[in-house]
């Protein structure tokens, strides 16, 4: 039992089934800890990450994706283009304080990045739903508004229940552990078009900033950490290197169209 | 009425006349998972072990799986249910039900949760 320690692995890119893969043997780490862990990746080409419930055909047939290769993740929630974006993985047992219902591990990853964007200038905020949010079934995860996510004034404007969101999250609730997917819209996508086309940090800053994604992510997790009064433990190692053959045959289920088009 | 019993997870299974069971999940669980939007069952005749799953359910936020509180084979589905979410937060313990299950071991429903046990969990 490691419950004091949040573990937090930075991993190489890699590709969709490989990072799904990763994810569910991370919602096992978790489990065998007894406490929070967290995985940062990247994509080795801008990649769609599907809803676990999404349906295949409007991906395919959305023109401003057309082309990027699809995945479809084990979390529910909206589509996400990753590519410009800082993704995580975080994963609880059900019996931690932030596994009991979805909002609250929700939250927690949500204030934690709140507060260090508002380090670096950033004016965000959880988001407060409102009239003028757009439908809760749009295709793409940043076109949706949910409770607490974290949405970003732009610079020199004031502050609009409409406000860009550059934050969502989605879980999968297995067993005895939550899984949570998240995704830091750092910057526009340019590979896509029309409205996949979103504004990310890196248009909604003001003054130039000083930050990155990884002293983002360091904050974040630092937060994380002292939000439940553990100590986090950056890894020497990667994840996905430490599990490989484990890995590499999870993978293949994410690689099957049957799972893609399972709905 | 048989005692209703229920799983850590968070569904509910009542013994009916005739040997079935009629499975579904709690109102705590339904309220946690807020507004759904999807749900996946299985087929009939499917054969299911205790703590496996039989379904899924996603809400805005999350998809969770179903696991069977008991073994056995499913012998009815309510089919209405996908179509008619809403119907898990109005009656989650009467027209919520999501499907009936031919209990391979009737004793296998003693190791459940009752009422009591069920209601300390949640409040913990």
């Amino acid at each position: 039992m490691t419950a004091g320690v949040l573990p937090v692995w930075w991993d190489d890119a890699a590709d969709g089934p490989t990072n799904m893969a990763a994810d569910e043997l991370l919602a096992e780490e978790a489990d065998r800890r007894g406490g929070p862990v967290i995985r940062l990746y990247s994509w080795t080409e801008p990649t769609v990450s599907l809803g676990g419930f999404q349906r295949l055909v409007e991906a395919e047939s959305c023109a401003a994706i057309s082309g990027l290769p699809i995945v479809r993740r084990p979390s529910g929630g909206g589509a996400i283009i990753h590519g410009t974006d800082l993704t995580y993985a975080a994963a609880v047992p059900k019996s931690h304080p932030w596994g009991g219902t979805p909002q609250t591990l929700y939250d927690a990853m949500h204030a934690a990045m709140v507060a260090v964007l508002g380090d670096f200038g950033f004016d965000a905020r959880l988001h407060v739903p409102s009239a003028d949010d757009p439908p809760a079934d749009a295709l793409l995860c940043f076109s949706r508004r949910s409770p607490g996510d974290v949405v970003v004034r732009g610079a020199g404007r004031p502050a609009r229940p409409t406000d860009p969101k550059v934050m969502g999250s989605a879980q999968r609730r297995l067993g005895t552990t939550v899984l949570q997917h998240g995704s830091l819209l750092l910057a526009t996508c340019l590979g896509v078009g029309g409205e996949a086309r979103q504004a990310g940090l890196r248009e909604l800053a003001g003054p130039p900033a000083d930050w990155t994604a990884r002293s983002l992510a360091d904050r974040w997790t630092a937060r994380v950490a002292e939000a439940v009064k553990i100590v986090r433990e950056v890894q020497p190692a990667t994840f996905t290197g430490g599990h490989l053959p484990e890995v590499a045959a999870r993978a293949s289920r994410f690689r099957d169209p049957r799972w893609t088009g399972r709905r | 009425m048989a005692e209703m019993k229920f799983a850590k997870s968070h569904e509910w299974v009542r013994p009916e006349a005739g040997g079935l069971a009629t499975v579904g999940i709690s109102k705590y669980a339904v309220e946690a998972l807020t507004d759904l939007v999807f749900m996946q069952l299985p087929p009939v005749g499917r054969k299911v072990k205790a703590g496996e799953s039989l379904g899924e359910i996603e809400s805005v936020k999350a998809v969770s799986d179903i696991y069977a509180p008991v073994s056995g084979e499913i012998v009815e589905v309510n089919t209405v249910l996908p179509n008619q979410l809403e119907t898990l937060g109005a009656d989650p313990y009467g027209a919520g039900w999501i499907v009936r299950i031919k209990p391979d071991d009737p004793a296998e429903l003693a190791v459940l949760l009752d009422q009591t046990a069920y209601d300390a969990l949640v409040k913990s």
